[in-house]
């Protein structure tokens, strides 16, 4: 842990200064829970605290499956008090997870699709990229990526919840204490009504980078701050920019340190300032000094409105364990990242699509209670995967004085001239599905996928019609999905039947255009994309669990299928060997 | 990492070397010789032979 000494300023989501025209956030009413009245203590399932976009996309995954659960926010909206903004950049992973949640529709409507990334450094393009031509993005039923404000999402999330019934959502509810024992959670809950306690088998800290659960356990983290300081203004203008994310390393506006501009929904764009280091944050987001930088951005002529302001430093922390007793960690109360690539936000969708579907197969009694260990195997290592991800990209753009400041002068200047050095050009490496390589629950074999995510690609029913990996999830409600591509000997026909008999597990055979079927449940993947998304080739099957991660793949149905199935369920314990 | 000459000519190589360098300030120094280790270790490419790389130029006491 590096410390450096500079005047305290707000780290990552607490803003404190806000300006400008802002939002009109929605407005949840309170109600009295029950419990306020009632001499019996209560016991819940599963209580939620904290209704960001983490804690929301939890609530409604387990909405989605019918499970029952609390969820207590302390404030009575969503997004920050004073019109915040935070997090713009979803990755096509958490818009595959909103598709499933059935929110996707409303994202696409209001928010901006954006494919097309530039870099500056001075007055030079160093590279540009265009995510639709890379990969197996446009594979996919979701774009690469949608900018829209954070709010908007959860705000999205409540609707749908509340429509979905199942989980509670209650407002100005604010944890004021908690203790944990071998049996049971206890909450002592803070309402304008009173102050009440309830018991919970599960607690989900979504409560994020303040997280005062992670205080009142004392649990162990590393740390890192640094002197970097940046200040976002989100605006309207009069002409608009490309459509594009451009981004630069040293901006001849901004007396040559780094800029970022993004656009969101509402026509608002995010302009995000590199300062000076350990700059003052009362001084650089004062509104004539915004407006200055912006004019020497975009000239004295462009009309702007100041949407949004907000100055902020970052922090990098990772928990050692996401996981104490009955408490699970989630999103930014486990890590805390800088913003470059989008990897908080995403992680929060992520870690909440994770673990809903555990906690839901757990409380039906479909998985043993072993399964959630393999949260935090899994979930553990995206945390570290994206703090060490971002921790490099926070040194590219503010390097140490010395070597590190030649060192990405000398890449610049190469990354002019040569393709090669544009790789080491880094503004962000956007988030991605972070694979998982050593979990409990997946079965690992040479040649396999396993741990990997499956995009939502398309196919077709039996019946001709269009249909994608989601529609097949959803059909399963929860079990896990056997895929199995090709012809079956009927003796595997019959190993199969039987196994989705007698586990949660649902099959489907997935046929090329004119193969006679063999199962009523069957679908045609005349292209291939299926079984691409799956990483398999000819015979083969693969497991796919309820969040779209691989379990296992494997050729013949067999008794490693039989194993996989066991282990994707917590009923093995050891790692594959 | 190689350990054992692999140089075709490695005198003509020092030379070359120290010629690049002749006249310039310890600021533009250090940039070519930036400059130069970018370009040599994409040369290289292999991420376990670099980290060795490294590791052995740690090692070596000045």
């Amino acid at each position: 842990m590096s410390l450096t000494t500079y005047r305290e300023t707000a780290h990552t989501n607490s803003y404190e200064f806000t300006s400008g025209a802002g939002y009109v956030l929605p407005e949840y009413e309170f109600v009295p829970p029950p419990e306020l009245k009632s001499a019996t203590m209560v016991r819940h399932p599963i209580v939620i605290v904290g209704g960001g976009i983490t804690g929301l996309t939890l609530a409604c995954s387990l909405a989605r499956l019918g499970v029952k659960a609390v969820l207590l926010d302390e404030d009575n909206t969503v997004g920050v008090k004073g019109a915040s903004s935070r997090g713009i950049c979803y990755t096509q992973k958490s818009l595959e997870i909103f598709q499933r949640l059935g929110i996707f529709e409303r994202i696409a409507a209001k928010g901006t699709q954006w494919s097309v990334g530039r870099t500056f450094a001075g007055d030079d393009e160093v590279y540009n990229f265009d995510l639709r031509q890379q990969g197996n993005f446009h594979l996919s039923s979701q774009p690469p990526f949608i900018n829209i404000q954070q709010f908007y999402i959860e705000a999205f999330l409540v609707d749908r919840v509340q429509e979905l019934g199942a989980v509670e959502l209650r407002w100005q509810n604010r944890l004021t204490a908690f203790e944990q024992n071998a049996d049971v959670a206890t909450l002592t809950v803070e309402t304008p009504a009173g102050s009440y306690r309830i018991e919970a088998e599960h607690v989900i800290d979504a409560t994020g980078s303040n997280s005062p659960l992670r205080k009142w356990l004392n649990v162990p983290f590393d740390s890192r701050r640094g002197d970097d300081r940046w200040c976002i203004a989100d605006v309207r203008f009069t002409t608009h920019p490309p459509a594009e994310r451009h981004t630069w390393i040293e901006a001849p506006f901004n007396e040559n340190r780094a800029v970022w501009q993004h656009l969101m929904a509402d026509d608002v764009w995010r302009i995000d300032y590199q300062m000076a280091p350990n700059a003052d944050p009362a001084y650089v987001s004062r509104e004539d000094v915004v407006r200055e930088r912006l004019a020497r951005q975009f000239g004295p002529d462009v009309g702007v409105e100041i949407v949004w302001v907000g100055p902020y430093a970052y922090r990098s922390e990772c928990v050692h364990a996401m996981r104490h007793g009955r408490v699970y960690l989630m999103g930014d109360s486990a890590k805390v990242v800088s913003p470059f690539g989008a990897r908080g936000g995403n992680t929060g969708v992520a870690d909440a699509d994770n673990l809903a579907w555990k906690l839901a197969a757990v409380l039906r009694g479909k998985a043993d209670a072993a399964l959630l260990q393999s949260y935090q195997d899994e979930r553990l290592e995206a945390a570290q995967q994206n703090v060490c991800v971002t921790n490099r990209t926070a040194r590219f753009l503010r390097p140490a004085d010395g070597s590190e400041r030649v060192f990405r002068q000398a890449a610049i200047g190469l990354a002019k001239q040569y393709p090669f050095a544009r790789s080491l050009i880094n503004t962000g490496r956007m988030a991605v599905a972070n694979p998982y390589s050593q979990s409990s629950a997946c079965t690992y074999a040479p040649g396999s996928a396993a741990g990997q995510s499956v995009q939502n690609v398309p196919f077709a029913w039996a019946d001709g019609t269009a249909g994608q990996v989601n529609d097949l999830l959803n059909w399963a409600q929860g079990d896990l999905l056997v895929l199995v591509f090709g012809d079956l000997a009927p003796a595997a026909l019959q190993r199969l039947r039987r196994l989705c008999l007698d586990a949660p597990v649902r099959s489907v055979q997935v046929l090329g255009t004119d193969v006679p079927a063999q199962t009523v449940e069957h679908v045609r993947d005349p292209k291939g994309h299926l079984q691409g998304a799956c990483h398999v080739f000819g015979h083969a099957w693969a497991l796919v669990r309820p969040d779209g991660y691989l379990a296992a793949t494997g050729e013949t149905i067999n008794a490693r299928l039989v194993a996989a199935i066991e282990r994707s369920l917590g009923l093995r314990g050891e790692k594959t060997p | 990492m190689k350990q054992n000459l692999h140089f075709q000519d490695a005198d003509a190589f020092y030379e070359q070397l120290l010629d690049a360098h002749a006249g310039l300030s310890r600021e533009e120094a250090e940039l070519l010789n930036a400059r130069l280790i970018l370009l040599l270790a994409n040369q290289i490419g292999d991420a376990k032979v670099l980290k060795a790389c490294i590791e052995a130029a740690q090692r070596v006491p000045s």
